[in-house]
């Protein structure tokens, strides 16, 4: 019973538990379909250099709306992820280097002038308050956004569904058929920049792509079909939430990396117990049966 | 004859080169470390003082980044004011990266620092200004400091600090008959800051601050739930944010407590001209005239 | 010329400041049935891709009358393709359609029956629920063949389509693309066997040495080009474009 009331009471009696609670569903709910497609991408990495390519943008918003203020530094943060994934797109079709080469330049550019940008106006506080995040102050209108912005990406990705898929698959064909491949793989990219945006406002910039990657890489091991992977990458990301906000408030830990370490624990927790995990090699090579 | 009449000539240049100097007396170029402490060093420093502080208006004594910018002015200074007791950590990296061999002057020696109870490796409280007689005791350090650095203008000094303490101890007088007016039980107030420790005693005044939304630890939710809870309990109804804090979070913690925002309450720094704290004894007026309207019942 | 030609004048393409093929002259008239052949290196794919546009020609001009992009259907090199993809075949298969089904259409029941037949067609249609990376490299490319039966095309370039087929599969492929002839669309198809080519193609374009020989093959593919095609083609292994 006591236990029972260990996982109830913190939500039913502070709003800001319960905040933060409906903030970690929405996150993962929005992060985990979009962090399965950047897994099977291969772009995992560039989903990385992408949240750190959205921290000037957010600086400027930051400095224009003289504070930290949720909707400035939400739309700087969406122009710079785009102009980031656009110019390395670019750079990539122009010149012989690929595209990872080129995210990675950009993006560290993008980290040193957020930096700069924030440090020139702000204090060392604020910046960590945009590197880190904090879930536990999310306001009612920070709620609403990143609702939105889930809904958003929820129903975007569900329209560019068939033709993202097959464009991940045979990038050809989707050349061929004329149907502009590449305006897919931008939309995708908008869909990464949005809910890394939803993000950083509760993680910060460093950790919310956690919740897009870590959840994806635990789905991955435990199905093998698309929608059910989704689905999973979902779950497991809104059960860290619920699970790393316990933690930090029954064991007074830090937030927003609770709720990141937990997506880790259940990730490593996969890998030992799931059968396409670390114990799936073992398999593989043994002599005996079939 | 003419090598007589050229050593007068000389002697003669020599003599009126010196005497402007000496009719001029020296004008001392101070750095102090912090705005609230380069006001006092100028109301006791007059006219025969330049003072320039390293952290700027509404800046964080205790987080300051030195620029190269103050390294010269460091460097190029004639007499340099620090408070102590732990508050400018980085004053011995600048003073190490500007090769500054001097020795900077400690004003808050003299007065009797206070450890809280339960701070980790027994840190003292640096925060000695918020009590206008531990300031009493800043002014009397700077003029003798003055004195020793600038001897022929000492009368001024001791004019002007004289002036200034006579001014303090009306601020005072004035902020005790206010706090007492307010009842013993309605003395407390929240802010984000710790900096009030030493307003706290000598004005018998409880300040709380939020657990685990200071300025270096990320908060987790049990401090945050502990703070609600306490406020709760202690029936507090105004809060002061701090610009160091992540305001969303104080706000978040009112909003759960009913509690309402106080107005800006100014810890460590000045503001800059124009703004509601541009110096000591304005800023002490302004945090009082703020927190004695958050106590007063409604 | 008669809508639906594909016509090539003086094209050439450089790769990497090399010249692939230069000077090449011809056309595919409509319902025609020709084969690219050449050794390793010639350049054929990049003819291939030239044709659909993806390469830029540095010299001449290629055209192709009345034909949209939707037009073609292009079965390109296996290893584009990323195989890994948790997609079943029956939405491998579906996704060739996607022109007709548009952005978001749901497939509708019409296109889920033409999608059921052309798995029929390939024999996959007990494979039909399956994940693509448990197909063979036979069925994945019958898979292959399937999703170009939906894209209903007028023009369908195969790049090395029989590549580590077994023969019965190779047969019954073949006889596919026999049937696309016979409907009246144009086939223009990479191959690496002669036989093969002598078989079924009526028409081919040789690269031989950067050059294009264009015409019917029985004209064509005399042991004498043959030779110099598969002996004289510049570049070594390390700089043969794909």
């Amino acid at each position: 019973m006591s236990l029972l009331s260990d996982l109830w009471d913190p939500f039913a009696s502070f709003g800001f538990m319960r905040r933060a609670l409906v903030a970690s569903i929405t996150l993962g709910m929005g992060a985990g379909p979009v962090g399965v497609m950047l897994q099977l991408r291969r772009m995992s990495l560039i989903g990385d250099a992408m949240s750190h390519a959205i921290l000037p943008g957010a600086a400027v918003g930051f400095l224009l709306a003289g504070g930290l203020s949720l909707t400035a530094m939400g739309l700087g943060g969406i122009v710079a992820g785009l102009g980031v994934a656009l110019l390395a797109g670019l750079v990539s079709r122009r010149t012989h280097l690929a595209e990872d080469a080129s995210f990675a330049s950009f993006y560290l550019t993008s980290l040193a002038l957020g930096v700069l940008i924030v440090s020139a106006r702000g204090s060392n506080i604020d910046l960590l308050h945009v590197l880190f995040g904090t879930i536990l102050a999310i306001d009612g209108p920070a709620l609403y956004l990143m609702g939105g912005i889930t809904t958003l990406s929820l129903c975007l990705l569900s329209i560019i569904w068939r033709p993202l898929v097959m464009e991940c698959v045979d990038p050809g064909f989707m050349r061929m058929t004329g149907s502009r491949g590449g305006v897919y793989h931008m939309v995708f990219l908008f869909l990464v920049v949005i809910n890394l945006v939803a993000g950083f406002e509760a993680l910060g910039t460093l950790m919310s792509v956690g919740m897009m990657m870590v959840p994806a890489a635990t789905a991955r091991l435990w199905t093998r079909r698309l929608l059910p992977m989704m689905a999973l990458s979902a779950g497991v990301g809104m059960a860290a939430g619920l699970t790393g906000l316990l933690v930090s408030y029954h064991f007074s830990l830090a937030a927003g990396p609770s709720i990141i370490l937990t997506c880790s624990i259940l990730y490593v927790v996969s890998l030992l117990a799931s059968p396409t995990g670390l114990r799936a090699g073992r398999g593989a090579s043994s002599w005996q049966g079939s | 004859m003419i090598v007589h009449r050229l050593f007068s000539l000389l002697g003669l240049c020599g003599l009126l080169s010196v005497a402007p100097v000496h009719a001029q007396a020296r004008t001392l170029r101070a750095v102090a470390s912090f705005t609230v402490l380069a006001d006092v060093v100028a109301h006791v420093g007059g006219t025969h003082v330049t003072v320039t502080s390293l952290v700027p208006p509404d800046g964080d004594p205790h987080e300051f980044e030195p620029s190269p910018d103050d390294a010269r002015q460091l460097r190029q200074a004639d007499i340099v004011f620090m408070s102590g007791e732990g508050l400018e950590s980085w004053f011995g990296r600048l003073a190490h990266a500007a090769s500054y061999h001097g020795q900077p002057v400690i004003v808050s020696s003299a007065i009797q620092a206070y450890t809280p109870p339960g701070a980790q490796q027994a840190e003292t409280d640096p925060h000695v200004w918020n009590s206008v007689p531990n300031v009493v005791i800043w002014t009397n350090t700077i003029r003798d400091a003055l004195i020793a650095a600038d001897p022929e203008d000492a009368d001024s000094f001791r004019a002007s600090a004289s002036a200034y303490v006579t001014q303090l101890q009306a601020l005072d007088q004035d902020i005790r008959s206010r706090i007492s007016a307010i009842p013993a039980d309605r003395r407390r107030v929240l802010t984000s800051h710790d900096a009030f420790g030493y307003y706290g005693r000598a004005y018998g005044v409880t300040f709380m601050a939020p657990q685990g939304l200071s300025t270096e630890t990320e908060a987790s939710a049990g401090n945050v739930a502990t703070l609600i809870r306490q406020i709760h309990q202690t029936g507090i109804t105004t809060y002061f944010m701090e610009n160091a804090t992540d305001p969303r979070l104080v706000q978040q913690v009112a909003r759960a407590t009913g509690a309402q925002p106080g107005g800006e309450l100014y810890a460590e720094a000045l503001s800059p001209p124009g703004g509601p704290a541009p110096d000591y004894i304005t800023m002490m007026r302004h945090n009082t005239d703020l927190m004695v309207a958050a106590m007063r019942p409604r | 010329m008669t809508d639906g030609t594909i016509r090539l004048d003086d094209a050439g393409v450089v790769m990497n400041g090399t010249p692939v093929w230069q000077h090449v002259t011809g056309c595919f008239t409509p319902g025609s049935m020709t084969a690219i052949a050449g050794a390793n290196g010639a350049g054929k794919s990049t003819l291939l891709r030239a044709i659909l546009g993806e390469v830029p020609l540095s010299c001449g001009t290629i055209t192709r009358d009345g034909l949209h992009q939707r037009d073609f259907g292009y079965l390109p090199q296996a290893r584009i393709i990323d195989r890994g993809f948790p997609i079943s075949v029956t939405d491998m298969v579906l996704g060739g359609a996607w022109h007709q089904t548009g952005a978001f259409g749901a497939a509708d029941r019409q296109i889920r029956q033409r999608a059921a037949n052309a798995l029929r067609r390939v024999n996959l249609d007990q494979q039909a629920g399956r994940m693509i990376d448990a197909l063979s490299a036979g069925q994945f490319q019958r898979l292959m063949f399937a999703r170009l039966l939906m894209s209903d095309a007028r023009v369908i370039m195969l790049d090395e389509p029989f590549t580590a087929l077994d023969a019965p599969t190779t047969q019954d492929l073949l006889e596919l693309v026999g049937e696309w002839h016979r409907q009246g669309r144009t086939i223009i198809a990479v191959l690496h066997d002669i036989h093969q080519i002598r078989t079924c193609f009526p028409h081919v374009v040789l690269l031989s040495s950067g050059q294009a020989i264009w015409g019917e093959t029985a004209r064509i593919l005399t042991p004498g080009t043959l030779q110099r095609a598969y002996d004289s083609t510049p570049g070594d292994w390390g700089n043969a474009p794909p």
